[in-house]
């Protein structure tokens, strides 16, 4: 479903953000993308998105070339950032049916997708407020939903418990495992490691830049803790033996 | 006062950091910025010299020059007056680094200062390059003593004050109001541009056709002492050199400064509340949702978002406001009479396309349509639609914005009885020049976003893209101007300049839909 090829990224100045980025995600994973501050998760999951222009490597969604073909690779993905910034002046359901049309979603589908995910979010009774009147966490909900009434094939989410409530955050986990059943994959980061080693059956951990932990996540971990792992990948150099298949 | 200017110098190097777009800082652009700033303070110094000395010329005629110092510091009030209203939401109340600032340990009351210093700086440069050439015109004709020179250079960095202070009242009073209402944003838009048409239609209705432009100049200068005090002091002070006159302006403003941050400081943050938390009813049901094409979609949500910005609306929407108000007013107007010229219809029907051109170099929004998505461009830019489609959306708000154009040029045309042919050529002419001020805003904007910007009226009005944007049309209409009075016949000159017109829209377009679209992907 996404298969990123020797990407790298350097902004201004020289600063190579990301460096030579190998990985995959198929139908089905949840791929946990973990890293330290500056790591490069951003940078990619932009680039991912379609968001951010690169010049080296590819990324292809589905085999398609987010370079070559951007519009028909954003339309079987959705991406939301870590602090989603939306448009103010719209409503709530204003936003979503905004959202809507661009997808092309038929009328009766985004209603229906609108009152599930709604629902399931408790967000229904404020679509008709203006953004602006929202709380963090009710345009984190707002975004979220907006990912996923076009029911897209790969979900790109940039920390997307921050700012949820614990029961916004067990709905959307359930919501994420439903999807992956469905054939659907999806590409997230976290600073949370006990959310990615209990959620995800794949994570990547990158260090300035580079991957240097990546594959099943039992396969990372082996007998320590991801937490465990992370600490001693971050602390010393190298990646970790055995786990970088990229 | 350390804190008071060290908050005002942090906020004027962001409002300058966000004119040279420093996120895409070139130093060849700088360079062409600054350039364009000083030829542009350039030639406001000469208009103003020039305008300054020629009234001059006459007034001395009536024995009347000494009017001419507190004529201009009147109409310099105004337009700061003016200028002012609409970006006291933004500024002063509402602004976007409002809980970054509150959370520093500073007073309330330097908080305001410091605000009202932003607007006082922007502003005390216009004050200056229209204050100071025409104090050289008075001087020139005058020939007055050194107190003059003295206490106009000293009244000249007071003369913004009491203008910035009641438009920061009558704002917040518009904010305040509109704040309470469910369209807010449009209730403020309104509001404003009553009071600007207000003053700038009706003194015109009221005009006495029989006077001469030094009586005009005359009565409108009597009237502004009688509704505005500060400016017969003013005048007392610079024109007769009279020290308690000085003394008292000086002290008013400073004290109506003074006491308006102190005030304003202790309600302030009821006010920003008031102003900045939105309306919550948490009352939804789910109904009806109505659909549309994606294009339809992005044209819907560009016009929203184009009526959520009081700044941008006002600034780029007046010049079609009053080209519809005056299209719409002038069967009940007797030009002839009005100008005291027995011929003026017919000149106007021949000058009418660069008059209109003019109106609407006015009223580019693309200019600031790619800047005002801000941080929100992660939105459009992850949406699956081409970059063509979204540059469709935002050319097609300007179109509409523009729109009145077409309508005004043919109300206009049937008025002053313009021949069928010629009525035709000029509507074609607007729809001609709307088509390319619209895609040249966005190919400016392109060129010069800003997407870091903390107040709209920094991208919507100090922006290079807006100045390039307005300055270029401007020149266009000018253009056309020229070629309508060099040429004398009417269709040629109108053939030349669509010829033109065409032949720029075609590599605009083109360049749109190659650079443009990479230039989008690389924001």
């Amino acid at each position: 479903m996404l298969k990123i090829v020797n990407f790298s990224k350097s902004y201004k100045g020289g600063k190579r953000a990301v460096d030579g980025l190998n990985l995959e995600v198929e139908s089905g994973d949840i791929f946990g993308f973990i890293g330290h501050n500056g790591a490069g998760k951003t940078t990619t999951i932009r680039a991912i998105a379609g968001v951010l222009d690169f010049e080296e490597g590819d990324i292809l969604i589905d085999g398609v070339s987010i370079k070559k073909d951007p519009v028909s690779c954003k339309k079987i993905t959705a991406y939301i950032p870590d602090n989603p910034d939306l448009y103010e002046h719209l409503t709530g359901i204003a936003y979503l049916n905004f959202i809507g049309d661009i997808y092309e979603i038929g009328k009766a589908e985004r209603k229906q997708a609108i009152e599930k995910y709604a629902d399931a979010f408790e967000l229904t009774a404020d679509l008709g407020d203006r953004i602006s009147s929202y709380s963090h966490g009710m345009k984190q909900k707002l975004a979220i939903i907006s990912a996923l009434i076009h029911k897209p094939k790969l979900l790109v989410l940039d920390e997307p418990f921050v700012g949820l409530d614990p029961k916004a955050a067990h709905t959307l986990k359930t919501i994420m495992a439903e999807m992956c059943r469905n054939g659907g994959a999806i590409f997230f980061s976290t600073h949370v490691l006990e959310v990615a080693e209990k959620l995800c059956n794949k994570v990547g951990i990158i260090k300035n830049g580079r991957l240097v932990a990546y594959g099943l996540t039992q396969q990372v971990t082996g007998d320590s803790s991801l937490e465990d792992v992370f600490m001693e990948l971050i602390d010393t150099d190298g990646s970790k033996k055995g786990t970088v298949q990229a | 006062m350390k804190k008071v200017l060290r908050l005002v110098s942090v906020q004027i190097w962001a409002m300058l950091a966000g004119m040279v777009s420093v996120g895409d800082y070139k130093k060849k652009k700088t360079k062409a910025l600054f350039s364009g700033f000083i030829a542009f303070t350039v030639i406001i110094i000469a208009a103003s010299f020039a305008y300054a000395y020629l009234t001059g010329s006459g007034l001395m005629a009536f024995n009347s020059v000494e009017i001419l110092p507190s004529m201009f510091m009147s109409v310099t009030s105004i337009v700061v007056l003016f200028t002012t209203i609409y970006k006291v939401k933004g500024t002063v109340f509402g602004f976007k680094d409002y809980d970054l600032v509150m959370s520093m340990p500073v007073s309330n009351g330097k908080i305001v200062a410091s605000r009202l210093l932003l607007l006082y700086f922007i502003n005390l440069y216009f004050v200056l390059i229209i204050m100071l050439p025409m104090a050289a015109a008075y001087g020139m004709l005058a020939r007055p003593g050194f107190i003059f020179y003295l206490f106009s250079i000293l009244t000249v960095f007071f003369i913004p004050l009491i203008p910035i202070i009641i438009a920061s009242l009558l704002g917040t009073v518009f904010a305040f109001i509109s704040g309470r209402l469910r369209y807010s944003n449009i209730l403020y838009i309104v509001l404003i541009f009553a009071v600007l048409v207000t003053w700038i239609i009706i003194p015109g209705f009221l005009g006495d056709s029989e006077e001469a432009m030094v009586e005009i100049s005359k009565v409108i200068s009597g009237r502004i002492d009688k509704i505005y005090p500060m400016a017969t002091l003013y005048s007392r002070a610079v024109t007769q050199g009279n020290v308690l006159a000085l003394v008292i302006f000086l002290t008013v403003s400073v004290l109506a400064f003074l006491v308006y941050s102190w005030v304003v400081g202790k309600v302030f943050i009821k006010i920003n509340t008031e102003i900045m938390t939105g309306r919550h009813k948490a009352d939804y049901r789910m109904g009806e949702l109505k659909s549309s094409s994606p294009l339809m979609a992005l044209y819907k949500r560009e016009f929203k978002r184009y009526f959520a910005s009081p700044v941008y609306v006002l600034n780029t929407g007046f010049g079609m406001v009053i080209l519809l108000l005056f299209a719409i007013a002038m069967p009940f107007i007797d030009l002839d009479r009005m100008l005291g010229d027995m011929q003026i219809t017919g000149t106007i029907g021949k000058y009418l396309p660069p008059i209109i051109m003019f109106c609407m170099g006015t009223s580019c929004t693309t200019m600031a349509s790619v800047s005002i998505e801000g941080k929100n461009l992660w939105i459009v830019k992850s949406l699956p639609v081409p970059a063509s489609t979204v540059f469709a959306s935002k050319i097609l708000v300007n179109l509409s914005v523009l729109s009145p154009a077409v309508l005004a040029s043919v109300l206009m045309g049937i008025i002053l009885k313009i021949p069928f042919i010629n009525g035709l050529l000029t509507v074609f002419t607007v729809i001609s020049f709307a088509l390319f001020i619209s895609a040249f805003g966005l190919a400016v904007n392109l060129s010069f976003p800003n997407l870091t910007w903390s107040n709209e009226t920094v991208i919507v009005k100090q922006s290079a893209a807006s100045s390039i944007t307005v300055l270029s049309c401007t020149c266009i209409s000018g253009l056309q101007l020229g070629l309508t009075t060099v040429i004398r016949n009417f269709r040629l000159s109108i053939f030349i300049s669509l010829c033109l017109i065409w032949l720029l829209n075609v590599l605009l377009y083109k360049r749109l839909a190659g650079k443009g679209a990479r230039q989008f992907e690389e924001l």
